[in-house]
């Protein structure tokens, strides 16, 4: 079983790229499971065609403690047998997600989630590690393997950065390893270029490059995954190729990040970042 | 009579609350509280951790958190045994909370292993270092890279939020922590011919010690796991033992090749006897806690069924002389009613007791019980006609049962210490069984397991309805025979 | 043992062979925390008031053990919810000794536990509905409450939960003071936090709400007495027949009613510095009420301390002060031809918490024995520069002392009674090395004033000369040099 975690910044298109990574690995006749680590719950919808699913924290919360829920209640099986769970959590600016995170993974393991005969196990996790509760899913004996979705814009990359830095802390004294970047194109400049040099700098790979495409937006109006909604679209064949690449990969690193000074020199050279008298000659 | 109208405008006497507190309506408020605990009869998880910690020989329990909450594991566990329970802690404060707990723990195995030379040391969490998520085994791994202490240097681990469950999680998750940190694989089909003794989480050493000697008195080989008998009762010698014993490291380690395991408890061991018994696949039984003459008769039994080992006549005699005594006493006890609180485990094996005394258990209240003993007490009590009364009451704190004891008297409370505040307002004696016993010296250093712990229950329980009898009776009624 | 002259120099040396057990950087850290007084006091400058090293067995507590169960716990017709998981409120429940007089359910709540019991859901989701709905059922269940503290336990402050809107809202809703405290047990590095906490609560949502309406020259308040085994009322008996009129105890047996008519008084008299000095700070300040220290410890402390009180006042408080002191001292000097010669000499070490390591020495000067070590959990600077001038040469003074340190002083200066606490108490007895419990008297008490002292002596003797220490050594066993 190999367990992955996907993470990257808020809105970057994870949740997104993962449903559909997933349902090309399915499609290959993987067997996956989706465990969503984000209050938003919005990691499992494309493959079960709903608004949103039964997390563990709302049932939880209903049925009073997490020991009174049934694995049934909260795992459920959509598109090409993927099986999805979602941990759950609070809104915004309330209580803590990250021991929502634990919480659901914890009860996850205990109750017989994790069977024999799955291929795969994917965490879609929140933006940046923010506490140690985003980090459950890279603990030892879980994922071990991580992907950070990114793209040409500046947040994106420091972000990607940032997150290099967390693994990096968690790769020093277990197994979990970068395993590449996976870049949701924003068709900014030179975006392949940049990335695919922000990945060598980080010691990894750029191990997709995904073209931005309307056709993912049609088929979430539809609550589906490209791969569902229009099998024949070569946007589909793009979460093909990155699905294989991801099944191949043998290329797991211990990151080197970067320092901001190092990362803002990258952006100055790729002409993302103005230096400041570029910038002070615009503004004049 | 409302209460609301007489106490409107703060105007109400002392006497009005006071009687309205017994009534029946002000129970009805009582029950239906949605938010509020009273006075609950259960404590967090790291205390049972610690407690667990204690009975492996030479092992330094770990407190990674506050400091605040070791001295209060520490003062509650001393209190209750008057021994001295030694436990660090990596003292986590403000800086910790926002960076994390690594650095502390770094420092704190490095400083404890240097100072208090401990054989292994048991790591457990406080809720601030479970509440911003603190990865405990890649920290103790760091702190072996960095040289904290030796990288062979035994440490078993437990993730124990005090917002999950109660002390009797901590312990259950303790042990399978110090199973799954320190027990070596098992060796295929092969055991070491031992067994191994479970005792849950229980505060009375002599319990522990009354296990070993029936198990000894039927010629089986035994481990006791954890043994936390010695830190619990150290003999005085006038040297100060850090370590004064517990069980033997290496009989931790070769606990899965056991020929079986017996736990003694079943809630206090939920998720470590699935650990045994279905992932080792270790032959494995859990007994009701053997208080009273059946639940002993039990526990026998299963030793018997596990190990072919007859029961020796000396047990079988043993055994005559509680039913004896029960038999010598049970005037004093029969169609008496009782509430009792506790621990669930302890509560199963109380209310059997009662039952074959023919004592009547009316309020059982259990805080820290869930749905699964609420129906496994019940099925109980629909064993004996003596159980018809009682009534299970789980997650229900201490100020419920005061209402209770208030609307529908009883004769006798069994409990902790803490029952002590409901058998004043009751008028009622209180027979103080379980944890913890804070104003009653040495009555953890008498067995209330097994048939000498029938008697001992026997004896408590008649006596303390004589004594009051004794104390409060007119004179003409004082008499030289009870 | 030691030539007079070559004792500090010896115990220094003793202390940093204690020492080189720890691993270098807490050596260094360690080593500024105790010191040997010596007559110039060239060594007396101890730090203290910092974070205690990790791994090692100190005795200290957090903010909300300051808090809940030190400043607010004896405020016996205000309830005080433990906010957050349950072990700290059970941990707490019960085991500090505040006594206090009234109705157990009805206008006496001190000793009950009350706590919002988190579970995981509301550490994920937040406690505040839960907080509100808890406080309106207190209400209902105990209409005499006269206001309720909310006491946050760690995991409230790491989710951000904002209890003081919710204590907004239901202070008005019920019209009474619902006071929100932050005392998280993370935060700070010991109690001491805790206590400035409280004290800051109590001056924001409680001092000044309430006027008392017969309000005469000699009311005063009596401030950092708990009343641990009956400590406030055995001051308070003293005061009263000097004439005081004690009208607020903060907070042993006191009131919400004490707190908020703080502003009142006419004097402030502060027996425990370090939890309350804050607010009779604030008092002065803000309200020009002047405070004082003073000592109830042992007849000697208690003459000084009664004629400094007088001082304060008029030539009547003075005559009243003289005549008491008059009263009570053949008792006091009957307690003393009593239990001084069995006492004479001995050499006391006492680590405790917030005055009694020093506030006691008097009490058992009275009685002939010296204390020859020294130290708190958790004093700031200035305790240690009420202490120092206090000791004898060559006492060592020890801050956060470890247990491993305690331990090895105690081998090494054999005294012949320790007073500390619960955590230390079995450790030493089990080297049949006499003790007594100094935060809760050991079950006993009270130990303040002319009430408390006779009780003290006979229980210091009893420690010293019980006959069971005599029982250590099996008859089999003693060595040569016993015999």
């Amino acid at each position: 079983m190999r367990q992955i975690a996907i993470y990257g910044k808020g809105g970057i298109g994870k949740s997104t790229t993962t449903q559909n990574t997933v349902s090309a690995l399915a499609e290959m006749g993987k067997k996956v499971m989706i465990v969503g680590c984000d209050p938003k719950a919005d990691s499992t919808r494309l493959i079960l065609n709903a608004k949103a699913q039964a997390t563990v924290m709302d049932l939880a919360r209903e049925k009073g403690t997490v020991e009174d829920l049934e694995l049934e209640d909260v795992l459920l099986t959509g598109y090409a047998d993927i099986r999805c769970a979602e941990s759950g959590g609070p809104e915004p600016g309330v209580g803590c997600a990250g021991r929502g995170v634990i919480t659901a993974i914890n009860f996850l393991e205990e109750n017989g989630a994790y069977t024999p005969d799955l291929d795969y196990v994917f965490y879609d996790v929140l933006g940046d590690v923010v506490c140690g509760g985003f980090a459950m899913p890279i603990r030892e004996n879980k994922a071990q393997e991580i992907y950070i979705v990114t793209s040409g814009e500046m947040m994106a990359m420091y972000a990607a950065n940032n997150i290099a830095k967390g693994i990096l802390k968690y790769a020093t004294s277990g197994k979990v390893r970068l395993a590449g970047l996976i870049c949701n194109s924003r068709k900014t400049d030179k975006e392949y270029e940049l990335i695919d040099e922000l990945a060598k700098r980080l010691g990894t790979q750029m191990i997709h490059f995904i073209p931005r495409d309307n056709q993912v937006q049609r088929a979430e109006l539809r609550r589906q995954t490209v791969i569902e909604y229009s099998a024949d679209h070569p946007q589909a064949d793009e979460y093909r190729a990155l699905a294989k690449k991801i099944d191949e990969n043998k290329n797991l690193v211990i990151p080197t990040p970067l320092t901001v000074d190092e990362l803002e020199e990258l952006l100055l050279a790729y002409g993302i970042l103005e230096d400041e008298e570029t910038a002070a000659a615009k503004l004049a | 009579m409302s209460i609301e109208s007489a106490c409107c405008n703060n105007s109400c006497d002392n006497n009005t609350i006071s009687e309205w507190i017994k009534s029946d309506e002000y129970k009805e408020k009582n029950f239906s509280r949605e938010a509020l605990t009273i006075n609950p009869a259960k404590a967090c998880q790291p205390l049972g951790a610690m407690l667990c910690a204690l009975g492996i020989e030479g092992c330094l329990p770990f407190v990674h958190g506050s400091q605040g909450c070791a001295a209060y594991f520490r003062n509650n566990l001393s209190r209750h045994l008057r021994e001295p329970v030694p436990t660090v802690s990596d003292s986590m404060t403000e800086d910790a909370a926002v960076f994390g707990g690594q650095a502390n723990m770094i420092d704190g195995l490095k400083n404890a292993h240097a100072l208090y030379h401990p054989a292994m040391m048991a790591v457990f969490t406080t809720c601030m270092a479970e509440v911003i998520g603190d990865d405990l085994k890649a920290f103790i791994t760091n702190a072996r890279s960095q040289g904290a202490i030796p990288e062979d240097f035994p440490i078993a681990f437990a993730h124990t939020p005090s917002f999950v469950g109660s002390h009797i999680t901590g312990w259950d998750n303790m042990f399978k922590g110090l199973l799954q940190s320190l027990a070596d694989p098992r060796h295929g089909k092969w055991t070491n011919g031992r067994l191994y003794i479970v005792p849950g989480f229980d505060a009375y050493p002599a319990n522990l010690r009354e296990y070993r000697r029936l198990v000894n008195a039927m010629g089986i080989p035994v481990t006791i796991l954890p043994d936390a008998s010695e830190p619990m009762d150290a003999p005085h010698t006038g040297e100060y033992e850090l370590y004064p014993g517990g069980t033997p490291m290496s009989e931790l380690a070769d606990a899965l090749n056991a020929s079986g395991f017996i736990f003694m408890q079943k809630y206090s061991t939920l998720n470590s006897f699935k650990f045994v018994k279905n992932v080792q696949k270790i032959n494995t039984e859990v007994v009701t806690m053997p208080i009273g003459i059946k639940n002993t008769d039990n526990f026998l039994m299963a030793l018997t069924e596990m190990t072919g080992k007859a029961i020796p006549a000396e047990l079988e005699r043993e055994r005559g002389r509680a039913v004896d005594a029960a038999t010598d006493a049970h005037q004093y006890i029969h169609g008496r009613r009782f509430a009792l609180f506790g621990d669930p485990d302890l509560l199963l094996g109380v209310t059997g007791f009662l039952l074959e005394m023919g004592g009547i258990p009316v309020h059982i209240v259990c805080t820290n019980g869930n749905a699964k003993f609420q129906k496994e007490m019940q099925a109980l009590l629909a064993t004996s006609p003596f159980g018809t009364e009682g009534k299970v009451y789980i997650g229900k704190d201490l100020w419920h049962l005061h209402s209770l004891l208030m609307t529908e008297p009883v004769d006798m409370l069994i409990g902790d210490s803490h029952g002590k505040y409901l058998a004043k307002d009751a008028g009622i004696p209180l027979a103080r069984v379980g944890f913890p016993l804070t104003d009653r010296v040495n009555l953890h250093r008498s067995p209330i397991v097994g048939y000498q712990g029938a008697i001992n229950l026997i004896s408590l329980i008649a006596n303390t309805f004589i004594e009051e009898l004794d104390r409060t009776c007119p004179d003409e009624r004082f008499e030289l025979l009870r | 043992m030691w030539p007079v002259s070559e004792q500090p120099k010896v115990s220094r040396e003793m202390v940093d062979d204690v020492l080189s057990a720890y691993p270098e950087k807490a050596k260094k850290m360690r080593a500024k925390h105790i010191v040997v007084k010596d007559e110039g006091c060239t060594t007396c400058a101890i730090k203290s008031n910092s974070k205690s090293i990790p791994g090692v067995m100190t005795a200290r507590g957090c903010a909300y053990a300051g808090s809940k169960g030190v400043v607010f716990g004896p405020v016996k017709d205000m309830i005080h919810i433990s906010h957050g998981p349950v072990g700290c409120g059970y941990y707490s429940w019960s085991t500090r000794r505040n006594l206090a007089t009234g109705e157990r359910g009805v206008d006496n709540f001190v000793p009950f536990q009350f706590t919002s019991d988190f579970t995981e859901n509301d550490i994920v989701y937040g406690g505040d509905k839960k907080l509100e709905t808890l406080i309106r059922e207190i209400k209902e269940l105990f209409p005499k409450v006269k206001g309720i503290s909310i006491q946050s336990e760690c995991p409230v402050g790491l989710i951000g939960d904002d209890i003081e809107s919710v204590a907004r809202k239901m202070s008005k809703e019920f019209d009474m003071p619902v006071v929100p405290v932050r005392c998280e047990g993370f935060r700070g590095i010991s109690q001491s936090l805790g206590h400035h906490i409280a004290n800051d609560a109590i001056r924001d949502h409680m001092i000044g709400k309430v006027e008392r309406k017969d309000v005469g020259p000699y009311d005063i308040a009596l401030i950092g007495d708990y009343n641990i085994g009956g400590d406030a009322w055995a001051s308070k008996k003293i005061l009263e027949e000097m004439g005081l009129n004690v009208t607020n105890i903060w907070t042993g047996d006191g009131t919400a009613e004490m707190l908020q008519t703080a502003h009142q008084v006419k004097m402030n008299l502060i027996h425990c510095y370090r939890s309350m000095n804050y607010i009779c700070k604030h008092l002065e300040e803000e309200y020009g009420i002047p405070w004082m220290e003073f000592n109830f410890f042992g007849p000697s402390k208690i003459e000084e301390s009664i004629l400094a009180i007088a001082e304060r006042f008029d030539e009547k408080i003075m005559k009243n002060a003289r005549a008491v002191i008059a009263k009570y001292k053949p008792e006091m000097e009957k307690v003393v031809e009593q239990y001084r010669p069995r006492l004479e000499g001995k050499k006391v070490m006492l680590y405790v918490g917030g005055l009694r390591p020093r506030h006691i020495i008097g009490a058992y000067e009275d009685l002939g024995m010296e204390v020859i070590g020294t130290g708190y959990e958790f004093a700031h600077k200035d305790d240690y520069e009420r202490t120092i001038p206090e000791m004898g040469n060559a006492t060592v003074i020890y801050d956060d002392v470890t247990a491993y340190e305690f331990e090895e002083f105690v081998k090494r200066l054999k005294p012949d009674l320790i007073g500390s606490g619960i955590k230390e108490k079995y450790v030493f007895e089990k080297m049949a090395v006499p003790f007594r419990q100094m935060h809760s008297w050991d079950y006993s008490g009270p130990y303040h004033g002319y009430d408390g002292f006779p009780i003290f002596a006979r229980d210091m003797d009893m420690a010293i000369n019980s006959p069971t220490w005599a029982l250590s050594k099996a008859p089999w066993k003693k060595s040569a040099k016993e015999v």
